[in-house]
């Protein structure tokens, strides 16, 4: 039905696809999977338009097209389901399903009527019974997005791409979304499926592309797939593979006999986390592993008070702290280096020297006056220590390469003197040289007795920096590796492993 | 991205932008003041440059607070409203004497201030919305108030605003001792810095731990604190209350001075320096025309020139 | 540790809406404006001196009787009469023009009606219906806007009921959709004002203009009549500085400030409302000039432009009457009697100088 030979897209700077080649027939359901950067979203867009590619072509229909606008591929039968509802919240359900092609009466003016049955009908035909006059936002997230998946539906579709559909549903509103895949696919519609639920995966998709890097890894029929070797695959890390030691800076192996200084018990965020607790010693380097919107970033944030959580208990050295308020987190000692750097983890207009004293500003001014001459010492200290790389304290963080930038958020908090330090992705975006740099930080500021939760898509940073990991999946603890069981293998192994009740537990 | 490769030849051009938007504005003071000695009669003359000093100050107060608002990526509408509920209150309490009476109009400023932070830092109304609020409001109050001009008789008042020390007019040194706390808390204070992160990066400063709400409600409430005593000042000066027409477009002006001085719209940086320059430079920009006995339409088009240059140099910088 | 965080917050923000009450409840309760003592000692406006027409009511131009509009005769004294007022009486105008209105009724023993549309048109229009949905028989309206009057026109003619417009005109056809319209006349405002400048300089030297809000028909006119009478009369005096005051004292003050430096030879100023006048005042004392060193000649009447006549501030303020009230009354008097009215009256302004303002400061409004 749809294939793609050959294809490339570059954007300035970074080769997001090269040499793809991709084929969807029709009356099958296709998993599209990778790792973030791996490709994936770029072609997607590609499929619905949205991009030109550079090389290579599309086949629909057995010619090749070339779509100029998301609407010329919509147009072709092509439909694509966002993660995110892009339907119009506030018109009735009816209008939104018929949306550019509604029902005209004799003056050419909207046949309301009609309109209102045949959307009754559509959705009925989902196994959906809502009233269809009544707006769009009225509905819950996963009825929102039964009527995208009408809409797509109803414009005959013959390819229909999901992206992330499920992401916000309920497990029910999940298993209605199947049903209706099933029936799509039954009626020879091609579905192109992208999900990071291993689970699902498994249970509605028959083949499945593996990107990595922007190459396909691996393509054929998922069901004599095995789920280790996909999670490998998906990783690019080989099973049982023998590696020489040290190929990061990590030293690897830090006390683990003393108290734990951090606790968290039962974070509970809806859709996100479901009864996350872990502990973190001093001196300990924990590792959070997991795929992809497992909840690794959410559950630091939870614990550093910057996402509010619907259950659960924070503590420190056996202080319960506030939750849901950074500054409470702060006090207590908890420090996190943000995943999105730039937008919330630096100020970018301030020098390196204002950014590097504000979270501990309070304690470096006197009735409110800044003390100039501390900070000087104390940002020359952090400078030279971190080998931040900067023309001078005034310089704004803004022009700093990513490197030093995180080097100068990880100034930020030492400066706070914190017991807790949670790092969501400390190495990403930075170059070699100074991820090495900040790797060996890490392990210096663990031996001086900092408890240490790292978060990182790279396996080998996490494994070798972590003394234990702890491996999330869907917002569950499933598994802990400790001692000699933190491996590459026994992780891929927790991350694959089959959940005990079924998916809908 | 893309625009790397656009970098390099643009440069020059860049950095040109950068040198108009940080000292543009005081090569625009200075080339007017230049063609003032050149073209404009009486132009030389101590009680001109009093005269003019006089009539930026109540401006150049209220700009600092709106350059306080600017700074942490907001902006006060409710400046001017703030300026006639002052005036309302003055005339209405200066039966206790006028320091009462200027303490309970900063009081009422203070207030209107601290429902604006509110609505904004705990609430999460866009600043534009909630002190267009709080605009609309301050002024029908300050009407229920006071609905009609009334003269200020009392002598206090009279001498704040005529009277002067060493030939400096009170008002000329209230607006600078202003300007110059304005400039030293932005300088050497902690909340100064930290206007400046919440302006430059809300997330990064919420996650930083910082009192982000707290700060937001002291910014405006400042704000509103600053147009009080400007609405003071425009009391005393006038020697008369007139909650219709003080303070009418403030808002406006406060926010050209700003803008004009190389403060960007998308905060992060305060430049009080500049915001004082900005005032003065509209002021020269108006009293030029009206000296030379211009339509009054033209000072309305020079002033927009001013500002789509000032902002055309601040576009550059936000895009960087 | 939940609970108590919320409750931490929540009482923060209860604690700032009860400070925002009550100090609003405080700024109401008890306030004490500098001269309470003195309140209602200000002479109301209503003791001012009768009215005068200038063009009689049977004089020349198109006349409007009973029988030409429709509709019976009845006695004003058992009438209902409905006034709406156009702008919140804020202003010492309409403050005065109301309460003329209600004074004259008071002392015919009219029963008077009154809606204020408070600068909303909708709201005028809605007043107005009003007023004859409750039974006015009469309707004197002082208009916000002169067009989009069509419907409540329709229902008053529906009932023959006359309507006399004041201070502005509507556009619609007098003696078939209303009866009268009673105005000042602006331009001969500005001409008389012109007269009093010229006295006061002798009609030599340089004046300057400060002008109302600009696109403003009393603007345009105040400075036509002004400007042709100059010309006309004394053309040694010239015009020399024409700049806006938007009727503002603020304003004015600081124009005329900036006017008195680049022009220190300037001989008048005339401000085309008494606030813009008082505020040139201000600068002229401010500058340290002496009473009369600079003539000033303003258009309005109101107490403290007077009064700044009594002080030698001020050289002369031609009157712009908003007491309409006896010139109201007494057109429906003539027309209910199914007498001839004139479909265009003038009412007469008074004017202050040197001479009158100490006597007639009292009429001031």
């Amino acid at each position: 039905m749809l294939s793609v030979t050959g294809l490339g897209k570059s954007f300035p700077g970074v080769r997001a696809l090269s040499d793809v080649d991709l084929t969807v027939r029709a009356g099958t359901v296709h998993a599209l999977v990778g790792e973030n950067g791996a490709g994936k979203s770029t072609l997607i867009k590609v499929l619905t338009g949205v991009y030109r590619p550079d090389a290579g072509e599309v086949v629909y229909d057995g010619a090749p097209v070339s779509f100029a606008t998301p609407l010329a591929a919509q147009r072709a039968g092509i439909s694509t389901i966002y993660q995110e509802v892009n339907l119009v919240p506030l018109m009735s359900v009816a209008r939104n399903l018929c949306l550019g092609r509604e029902p005209r009466g004799r003056l050419g003016l909207i046949d309301f009527r009609r309109m209102h049955r045949e959307a009754a009908e559509a959705l009925e035909r989902l196994g959906l019974r809502v009233d269809v006059r009544r707006p769009l936002r009225e509905l819950g997230v996963g009825a929102q997005q039964m009527v995208a998946l009408a809409r797509a539906v109803a414009v005959d579709a013959r390819v229909v791409v999901m992206d992330e559909p499920t992401s916000s549903l309920e497990p029910r509103e999940v298993a209605t979304l199947f049903r209706v895949i099933r029936m799509l696919r039954d009626q020879g519609v091609a579905v192109v499926y992208v999900s990071h639920r291993m689970d699902e995966l498994y249970e509605i998709c028959d083949e499945v592309t593996v990107l990595r890097d922007g190459r396909v890894v691996h393509t054929g029929p998922l069901a004599g797939l095995d789920r280790l070797r996909l999670v490998s695959l998906m990783l690019g890390r080989e099973i049982g593979e023998v590696r020489a030691e040290g190929l990061t800076k990590f030293s690897g192996g830090h006390d683990a006999e003393s108290e734990p200084v951090l606790r968290a018990t039962d974070l509970t965020i809806r859709h996100k986390l479901r009864g996350v607790s872990l502990a973190v010693r001093p001196g300990e380097v924990v590792g959070l592993g997991g795929l992809l919107g497992s909840g690794r970033s959410e559950t630091a944030k939870a614990i550093a008070g910057a996402l509010p959580t619907d259950a659960g208990r924070v503590a420190v050295a056996g202080a319960p702290v506030r939750p849901g308020s950074t500054a409470a987190a702060i006090r207590a000692g908890i420090s996190l280096l943000p995943e999105d750097r730039k937008a919330e983890g630096i100020v970018p207009g301030l020098s390196v020297r204002e950014n590097i004293a504000l979270a501990a500003l309070p304690a470096l001014s006197r009735f409110g006056l800044v003390d100039d001459a501390r900070i000087d010492r104390i940002v020359d200290t952090f400078v030279k220590r971190l080998r931040i790389k900067t023309a001078g304290p005034h310089q704004r963080v803004g022009e700093l390469s990513g490197g030093n930038q995180q080097k100068v958020l990880l100034a930020r908090w030492l400066a706070l003197h914190p017991k807790v330090l949670l790092l969501d992705e400390p190495t990403r975006g930075i170059d070699v040289g100074a991820k090495a740099e900040v790797q060996a930080l890490i392990d210096e500021l663990a031996d001086d007795g900092l408890a240490v939760l790292l978060i990182s898509s790279d396996t080998e940073e996490l494994i070798e920096g972590s003394d234990r990991v702890v491996v999330l999946k869907e917002g569950v603890v499933v598994s802990e590796l400790t001692g000699a069981a933190v491996t590459e293998d026994a992780l891929m192994r927790a991350i694959a492993a089959v959940p005990a009740g079924g998916p809908d537990d | 991205m893309t625009e790397l490769t656009f970098a390099r030849p643009s440069l020059d051009r860049a950095r040109l932008l950068r040198l108009l938007q940080d000292y543009g504005v005081y090569a625009g003071v200075l080339v007017l003041l230049l063609f003032d000695v050149a073209f404009t009669p009486h132009f030389l003359s101590v009680e001109n440059f009093r005269t003019q000093a006089v009539q930026v100050a109540p401006v150049l107060v209220v700009a600092l607070g709106m350059a306080l608002a600017i700074g942490a990526e907001g902006v006060d509408l409710s400046v001017g409203s703030v300026m006639a509920l002052s005036t309302s209150l003055i005339s209405l309490y200066l039966g206790y004497g006028p320091w009462i009476a200027v303490l309970v109009a900063l009081a009422g400023g203070i207030v209107v201030g601290a429902a604006n932070g509110a609505l904004i830092a705990f609430v999460g109304v866009q600043p534009i919305v909630a002190t267009l609020a709080l605009m609309v409001a301050g002024r029908g109050v300050a009407l229920v108030l006071l609905p009609q001009l009334k003269d200020v008789r009392d002598p206090d008042m009279a001498a704040l605003g005529s009277g002067a020390v060493l030939g400096v007019p009170y008002l000329v040194l209230i607006a600078a001792g202003l300007a110059l706390l304005t400039a030293f808390v932005m300088r050497r204070t902690t909340f100064g810095r930290q206007v400046l992160a919440i302006g430059d990066s809300r997330p990064a400063a919420r996650l930083a731990g910082l009192p982000v709400g707290r700060v937001l409600v002291v910014v405006y409430v400042s704000c509103g604190a600053l147009a009080a005593i400007a609405g003071v000042l425009a009391t005393a000066r006038l020697s008369a209350s007139d909650p219709t027409s003080l303070g009418t477009l403030m808002e406006l002006s406060a926010i050209t001075a700003v803008v004009v001085g190389g403060t960007p719209l998308s905060g992060g940086r305060v430049r009080v320096g500049g915001t004082v320059a900005g005032a003065v430079l509209i002021q020269l920009l108006t009293t030029t025309l009206i000296k030379h006995d211009l339509p009054p339409s033209w000072t309305q088009i020079a002033q927009a020139a001013v500002i789509v240059l000032a902002v055309y140099a601040a576009r550059e910088r936000g895009r960087r | 540790m939940k609970p108590t965080a919320s409750v931490r917050r929540t009482s923060a923000r209860h604690l700032l809406t009860v400070g925002l009450v009550a100090s609003l409840a405080l700024v109401s309760a008890c306030t004490k404006s500098e001269d309470d003592s003195a309140k209602g000692s200000t002479a109301s406006p209503q003791d001012g001196a009768g009215q005068v027409v200038s063009s009689p009511s049977t004089g020349s131009g198109p006349t409007c009787a009973l029988d030409a509009y429709g509709g019976g005769k009845l006695d004003l004294k058992k009438a209902t009469v409905g006034f709406s007022q156009s702008e919140k009486e804020a202003n010492p105008f309409r403050i005065a023009e109301t309460a003329s209105l209600k004074a004259e009724a008071a002392k015919r023993g009219v029963k008077l009606l009154t809606a204020n549309a408070q600068s909303q048109f909708s709201k005028q229009i809605s007043d107005v219906q009003d007023l004859i949905a409750k039974g006015a028989d009469l309707l004197v309206i002082a208009p916000l806007n002169s067009d989009g009057w069509e419907p409540v026109l329709r229902a008053a003619s529906a009932k023959h009921i006359p309507i006399v417009t004041i201070d502005r005109k509507i556009n619609a056809t007098a003696c078939k959709d209303y009866v009268s319209f009673i105005g000042s006349d602006f331009v001969e405002q500005g001409r008389r004002a012109a007269d009093r400048m010229i006295e006061a300089t002798g009609g030599k030297g340089e004046v300057a203009i400060l002008l109302g809000a600009a696109g403003n028909n009393v603007t345009t006119e105040r400075t036509k009549g002004f400007e042709e009478r100059i010309k006309e009369k004394a053309p040694d005096l010239k015009i020399v500085f024409r700049q806006t005051g938007d009727f503002a004292r603020e304003k004015g003050q600081s124009v005329t400030e900036n006017l008195i430096q680049s022009k220190p030879g300037i001989t008048g100023i005339y401000a085309e409302n008494d606030e813009m006048g008082l505020g040139a005042v201000n600068a002229l004392k401010g500058a340290g000039k002496k009473p009369g060193a600079v003539k000033i000649v303003t258009i309005d009447g109101t107490r403290n432009a007077v009064q700044g006549i009594v002080d030698g501030w001020i050289q002369g303020v031609v009157e712009s009457n908003p007491r309409f009230g006896p010139l109201a009354f007494q057109t429906l008097d003539t027309f209910t009697r199914g007498e001839k009215v004139s479909q265009d009256i003038v009412i007469e302004d008074s004017a202050y100088t040197e001479k009158n303002a100490a006597a007639d400061l009292g009429k001031a409004y």
